[in-house]
């Protein structure tokens, strides 16, 4: 049974536009789709994309999902937005009309930081939409292929999305072809006063270090047929669209909160939505014990800073920031100790895990640094192409930044990059002090 | 202002994908088919029932950084005072699935629906049917009659007109040739007796794909719950298979305790009953109910009985004669002890062949007489015996009596 009708939501939807706009926000329209549990689930599986290639682990993602949900593990979803022109988010029609105008608002939210915040600059949402449909339409033609067909086309795929994040972490940097990039090294060599390209060779590849293991496979392995080089392109251009949501997760989400919250301040709604409302909100910024609600620590930080600085540096702050400059700027002494941040770690000994710094004065710089290692893409250790030798051998190497590899996992995505690659491949990284090679 | 659109969905768009999941997925459910082979819920179900099962699931693998002191996290402690060096989290020993986000280190377990059809599909898919076909699934035969071929010679109702026709025909043709028969001519040119074929009838064995199931369990006192619920699992799987085998399958409850009663399957499982135990009662009930109404020629018969091997001494002979003449008539008896308190009879000979010390042949004398040691000359591919201590077993137990190697 529901409580609202069409006419209610569009009712509350003007109002909350009228009161963003006060607010100086500045957002794509919005189309809500209004769909079932069922669809919800899928959708979410989807990671909100209306349109997607197709793929087992999507499956996975909506039994887990549907299975949390039943368990009663996980509220029931709210709220979900992609960043598209016009943005497109979902309402779930067996939620009641309270969920729907914090879910309205807070779209607003992210629709507004989408539009403007940095990060986010060079995503062209116009063509995200085009984009996924495209790929969508490519994967099935290959499965139908009876030349190809779901097998081989899964191998690929699962392959690519082992290293589907081992690509470059700041979005909107052009890869240069092969040739501009040799340009570019000979122009440094026939700048060089200091000898610093004298043994340099300018037939290596890479010239420099690739981060995009991907990209690399795709451009320089002798054993792909076109059709893969595309699929490894499509798993590609999908992880460059998922990079700088992963870079501002913290940000995005206390920014849609801070302004579902001062919006619904404005509506004056009636008791029977204000209350519920007001649970449902606290529910959302509720400290996770011994996690990260991204949240709870967004929201926080925005409303100190808005308490100390004002909205307008709230709305710069949306701005120029990602989660890493932006906790580096705004998480400080206070505020860790505010929220009660610990930094733990798993000890073999005791198989056990247990505190190691609190958010004291001694500690707290620590607590923070433990904080920002993990977030987003931080908690993705880096791989990058070093060297491809003669007989095509190529080398990899971890950016070994005092943390380990999770060396059975390691060995797994090893053995799909060599399939992917088609000849040998070396990776080195350090294993408790040593340098370690598969 | 934003657009809103109801969104009527024809196509269930993750259910390829989902498909596709639960194949890959299927390894694991054969691996986690033990456990659910215990699980009572599943039992005295019909096969279009779901039901959900715990697999293992499918790793997705990256790179990530191991769970180590190097590796050290953050979190916020909500109102709790916090301390250096204070322990959280349990042990991992301990700890199951782990639901730190971005961490797919814990063993991810989660829950998929299938039917019991599917869950018997992957069961059996295991079994090397073809090779059981030969060994243990005669179907029996009957003589139906068939058409096979022509003969001069035939009744009636066997006439072949087609065939009749055609001779006809080239009779004519010859006489045309032969200028004894004019066709411009309005002359009849009728059937002779040698025009006629009919249909031969060859008799033809035909499979009988009915198969009748009885399942007989002592209900006494001595029946704890324990071992009606390993006998529970068991009949389950034993139908299951049958069910599979065969194209119409009947299956008849019959509870004992001194007296038997055909009863219903929730009885069977479900009502106890106190009282001494007599086998020969259950087994003189089939063969009746075998004699009005399944008759051996047109019903593959299978006996499956359960009970703890506790049968009244008085009563073994007149049971193990009953035993033999139902063997008669039965593809498959199998006789099961559920003795949770009971060591393996193979162990009991692995123990008795290392034990060095003096051995106690009243112990052993005690063990003739019973059910267990008087059915031993019985067994042969038709009649098998099987002791079950826990449940866990009994999947393996089920290969061992269909001669598979597990």
């Amino acid at each position: 049974m529901t409580d609202w009708t069409l006419d209610e939501l569009n009712h509350w939807d003007e109002k909350i536009c009228e009161v963003g706009a006060t607010f100086g926000l500045n957002w794509f329209d919005i189309d809500y789709e209004i769909i079932d549990y069922h669809e919800m689930i899928s959708a979410m599986s989807y990671t909100g994309l209306p349109t997607h290639y197709r793929h087992w682990s999507f499956g996975k993602a909506y039994e887990r999902t549907h299975t949390l949900y039943n368990a009663g593990a996980s509220g029931l979803p709210y709220e979900m937005i992609i960043n598209s022109n016009p943005s497109i988010s979902y309402l779930m029609s067996e939620n009641p009309m309270h969920i729907h105008i914090l879910t309205m608002a807070h779209c607003i939210g992210h629709s507004d930081f989408f539009k403007n915040n940095r990060t986010f600059a060079q995503t062209s949402p116009e063509l995200v939409i085009p984009k996924f449909k495209a790929a969508a339409k490519y994967v099935k033609t290959l499965i139908e292929d009876p030349s190809i067909g779901i097998q081989e086309v899964e191998d690929i795929l699962d392959a690519s999305h082992a290293i589907k994040y081992q690509v470059p972490r700041f979005p909107g940097i052009k890869r240069h072809s092969r040739s501009a990039l040799k340009q570019i090294y000979a122009q440094k060599i026939l700048d060089d006063n200091t000898g610093e390209y004298d043994d340099f060779d300018i037939h290596k590849i890479p010239l420099e270090r690739d981060y995009n293991i991907l990209s690399f496979i795709m451009e320089h392995s002798r054993n792909l047929t076109e059709w893969q080089r595309n699929l490894i392109s499509i798993v590609e251009e999908n992880s460059h669209y998922f990079i700088p949501q992963a870079l501002t997760k913290i940000m995005n989400e206390g920014w849609a909160v801070l302004m579902h919250e001062k919006i619904v301040q404005e509506l004056n709604l009636p008791d029977k939505y204000y209350i519920p409302f007001l649970k449902l909100h606290n529910q959302v910024v509720r400290p996770h014990l011994g996690r990260i609600n991204p949240y709870h620590l967004g929201y926080n930080i925005f409303k100190r800073l808005e308490a100390q600085s004002g909205f307008e540096a709230c709305l710069l702050a949306r701005e120029v920031h990602n989660d890493i400059t932006f906790l580096r700027n705004y998480l400080d002494e206070e505020m860790c100790q505010a929220l009660n941040l610990f930094s733990y770690s798993y000890k073999q000994k005791e198989d056990q895990s247990s505190i190691d710094e609190t958010s004291d004065a001694l500690g707290w710089e620590k607590v923070r640094d433990s904080l920002i290692s993990n977030i987003g893409l931080n908690s993705i250790p880096v791989i990058y192409v070093e060297e491809m030798q003669k007989d095509h051998t190529l080398i990899l190497r971890h950016e070994h930044d005092g943390r380990d590899l999770d060396m059975k996992y390691a060995r797994k995505v090893f053995d799909y990059i060599r399939d992917l690659w088609g000849d040998e491949i070396n990776l080195f990284t350090v294993l408790e002090n040593d340098l370690w090679e598969f | 202002m934003s657009t809103f659109r109801e969104h009527k969905s024809i196509v269930d768009r993750a259910a390829a994908d989902r498909g596709r999941h639960k194949k890959k997925l299927e390894k694991a459910i054969k691996e986690s088919i033990k456990d659910v082979i215990a699980d009572e819920s599943i039992i005295g179900q019909n096969g279009k029932k779901k039901i959900r099962i715990a697999v293992k699931g499918i790793k997705e693998y990256r790179f990530i950084y191991g769970n180590n002191e190097k590796n050290g996290q953050a979190g916020s402690g909500g109102k709790h005072d916090l301390k250096r060096g204070q322990r959280i989290g349990e042990k991992r020993a301990r700890k199951g699935a782990s639901d730190n986000a971005g961490n797919e280190q814990g063993e991810e377990t989660y829950e998929v629906e299938i039917t019991l059809e599917d869950l018997a599909e992957y069961l059996f898919a295991d079994l090397e049917l073809p090779d059981l076909d030969k060994k243990h699934f005669r179907y029996l035969s009957e003589d139906v009659m068939r058409r096979k071929g022509y003969r001069f010679e035939g009744i009636r109702p066997r006439l072949s007109k087609k065939e009749t026709l055609k001779r006809k025909i080239k009779r004519k043709k010859r006489a045309i040739r032969a200028s004894a028969h004019d066709p411009d001519a309005n002359e009849r040119f009728p059937f002779h007796k040698n025009d006629l074929k009919y249909h031969y009838m060859k008799p033809h064995p035909k499979e009988n794909t009915s198969a009748v199931v009885f399942f007989l369990m002592d209900v006494s006192g001595s029946m704890t719950t324990e071992k009606k619920y390993i006998a529970r699992s068991y009949f389950f799987l034993l139908y299951q298979f049958l069910r599979h085998k065969y194209d119409k399958i009947e299956v008849v409850f019959i509870s004992h305790t001194t007296t038997a009663s055909r009863v219903s399957e929730d009885e069977f499982f479900q009502r106890s009953t106190t009282g001494g135990t007599m086998m020969s009662s259950a087994l003189e009930v089939e063969l009746e109910i075998i004699n009005k109404e399944y008759h051996p020629n047109s019903w593959n018969i299978y006996t499956f009985y359960a009970g703890d091997g506790e049968n009244w001494q008085s009563d073994n002979n007149s049971a193990v004669n009953l035993l033999s003449s139902l063997k008669e008539v039965n593809q498959m008896i199998v006789y099961t002890e559920i003795s949770p308190n009971r060591t393996h009879p193979e162990e009991e000979e692995e123990a008795a062949s290392t034990w060095t010390g003096p051995t106690f042949a009243a112990w052993r004398e005690e063990d003739r007489d019973s059910m267990w040691t008087m059915c031993t000359h019985l067994m042969d591919t038709k009649f098998k015996r099987l002791l079950l201590t826990k449940s866990d077993q009994i999947w393996d137990s089920f290969k061992e009596i269909f001669g598979i190697k597990a």
